[in-house]
């Protein structure tokens, strides 16, 4: 209440002694602009910003595994890093990860969000409902569904595999987690599962934002659905695809619940992607807070840089509006 | 599950004449996908609701034959899942109130108020979100465990209660409301605090509200910070839960439970679906981002 009163007078106090009291009102107003906003600068300093540093600091540092004694060692986390035939291995397996799930993710979406726009009546919101519901599920959630999906004896994907005909017998079918490439399979599949609701939502408001004339236009002169989508649909929704293709390879550099369920990295270190790498060796394995901050800065340096074309793409579409 | 008509273009004739065959290979296309697509739920939910003796039966039976909550009461008594839902609302809640009220001051002062360094606070506020979790976990757990946060609801929740991309959106809604109410209310000898709890917020419930769902919803599904934060089985969240749960029981094929366990995760997150899912899908669709 006291703030208010405070504010009450201030505000209506000025016009008639406005010119002695510029410097004061300027003032005044930067104070009560930095108190509305404190809060989040207080957060995000504490726990954005600092940290940044704070995580720089810690990459230059050998840290004994419960973190009793640290020494400054420079570049030698790095140099470790880089030298080290297992982080490759993660790097690859990112890599994998991402030519996995990123275009078939962005295939689907786009399919399916081209079928969503056409309009089919009162059923829609039903259609709607079935295909972005994956959007609200967690990534723990993803991994222990899949989990039952791809279990090898009584999971539903080798019994539908097997009503297809693509294996002969349950025993046929594959050892989805013992296996070294089928591991990386199923973690690919749970994780574009989990992303495929928000890919529609974002690919379906592109299309809805394409302007119905060029379509009557196209008709006119007797274009046909698919070259409808191919000359029209397609090219103007790239802005939006750009988008989506940036926002995803980023997504799936930090996909880390589903691999966590699903595989712990394993078997060997098939599926241990950048990010669980840095979990295993900050937490589980070495508790090398040192060397995993030398990892995650490398990470963030790639993340960063495509959050940065990202953000610029953002302000054109929103430009475009 | 209502509607949003006004995103599509009016219908030039009646639907009986628009039925083409274009539009009926749509009608299956989406109902065979939209049928796949939500399979992982659908399985879950039957399996949790059939016999234990049943679940892993060959040929599986999609539903169940008996339906009983057995699987229900097991997971309950088998662990602590009334803590783990405890913690998850506590941690959730927190999370979104604390979201929600920073935000609106944050976004108030940066669309409204005026003053010096103002819009070069604002980038640098929608710059953090360009900041990777993956590259800040790593101290941030150094330094809560420091002030002995650990395994709190501290521990759990303080660090997300300021979100840069609350301010974002928010910031974007109150930009929208007319300049000329703010002027009114000053020239009707209303402060700015006053301005901003007795006409913008009630002005922007809705997208309030959006927001709300969003922070509720993200701070709900997390899952690598409960993870290395939580040290003890009476703190962690129901996704961390589920995670333990099913690693004890999973050699036992128990998976009634472990499904039961996993309706329970998600179950709040399914009914906010579906009754608020155009609030949803509009605020992804708006900003590009799921928060």
């Amino acid at each position: 209440m006291s703030q208010s009163e405070s504010t009450l007078t201030s505000a209506s106090a000025p016009l008639a002694t406005r010119p002695r009291r510029n410097l004061f009102k300027e003032v005044s107003a930067a104070i009560e602009g930095y108190l509305y906003l404190s809060p989040t600068l207080i957060g995000l300093i504490l726990f954005v910003f600092w940290p940044i540093v704070a995580s720089f600091t810690l990459s230059l540092q050998r840290i004994s595994p419960f973190g009793n004694r640290t020494r400054f060692v420079g570049l030698e986390n790095y140099i470790r890093t880089l030298t080290s035939p297992d982080y490759w291995e993660t790097v690859r397996v990112t890599l994998l990860f991402v030519l996995g799930t990123v275009p078939t993710g962005l295939i689907l979406a786009v399919a399916l969000a081209i079928a969503l726009a056409y309009p089919l009546g009162r059923i829609d919101p039903l259609y709607r409902t079935l295909i972005f519901v994956p959007v609200v599920i967690s990534s723990a959630v993803t991994g222990v569904l899949f989990k039952w999906l791809f279990h090898p004896v009584v999971g539903y994907i080798n019994y539908w595999m097997l009503q297809l005909g693509l294996i002969e017998s349950m025993q046929e079918g594959p050892n989805w987690f013992a296996d070294r490439t089928w591991a990386l399979v199923a973690v690919i599949v749970a994780t574009t599962w989990r992303q495929l609701g928000f890919n529609v939502i974002v690919a379906l408001a592109g299309v809805q934002n394409i302007d119905e004339s060029y379509y009557d236009a196209a008709k006119v002169d007797g274009a046909n659905a698919w070259q409808r989508i191919r000359h029209i649909t397609l090219p103007l929704l790239s802005p939006t695809l750009f988008f989506l293709l940036i926002i995803n390879i980023i997504y799936s550099f930090q996909a880390f619940g589903e691999i966590d369920v699903l595989t712990q990295g394993g078997p060997g270190r098939s599926t241990t992607t950048m990010v669980y790498a840095i979990y295993r060796i900050a937490f589980v394995d070495a508790r090398d807070r040192g060397l995993a901050s030398s990892q995650a800065y490398l990470l963030a340096l790639m993340v960063m840089l495509m959050s940065y074309i990202q953000f610029v793409t953002v302000s054109r579409r929103v430009h475009y509006q | 599950m209502t509607a949003p008509a006004s995103t599509m273009a009016p219908p030039k004739r009646p639907r009986f004449l628009r039925v083409d065959t274009t539009g009926l290979v749509m009608h299956l296309f989406l109902l065979a996908v939209g049928l796949v697509i939500s399979t992982p739920i659908f399985i879950a939910f039957f399996t949790s609701f059939k016999e234990p003796a049943k679940i892993i039966a060959f040929p599986p039976h999609l539903l169940p034959q008996v339906w009983t909550a057995e699987n229900y009461f097991v997971a309950w008594e088998k662990t602590q899942f009334d803590r783990y839902l405890l913690n998850s609302a506590v941690q959730s809640g927190v999370i979104m109130v604390g979201q929600v009220l920073f935000s609106v001051l944050a976004a108030f002062a940066f669309s409204i108020l005026r003053f010096p360094g103002r819009d070069g606070l604002f980038y640098l506020v929608i710059g953090s979100l360009m900041v990777p979790f993956e590259l800040v976990f790593i101290p941030n757990f150094v330094f809560i465990s420091r002030i002995g946060w650990a395994n709190t609801y501290q521990g759990l929740t303080v660090p997300f209660l300021a979100s840069a991309f609350g301010v974002f959106m928010l910031r974007q809604f109150f930009l929208t409301v007319p300049k000329d109410f703010y002027d009114a209310a000053l020239i009707d000898g209303a402060g700015n605090w006053r301005y901003l709890w007795q006409i913008l917020v009630p002005l922007s419930k809705g997208s309030i509200g959006a927001f709300a769902i969003f922070a509720f919803l993200s701070a709900w599904n997390q899952y690598l910070w409960p993870l290395v934060i939580t040290n003890s089985d009476e703190m962690r969240t129901l996704q961390i839960g589920i995670r333990f749960f099913m690693n004890t029981l999973e050699r036992g094929a128990d998976w009634g439970p472990i499904m039961a366990g996993t309706m329970i995760a998600m179950g709040p997150t399914l009914i906010i679906f579906l009754v608020a899912q155009k609030q949803l899908v509009q605020g992804i669709a708006m900003t590009g981002l799921k928060g």
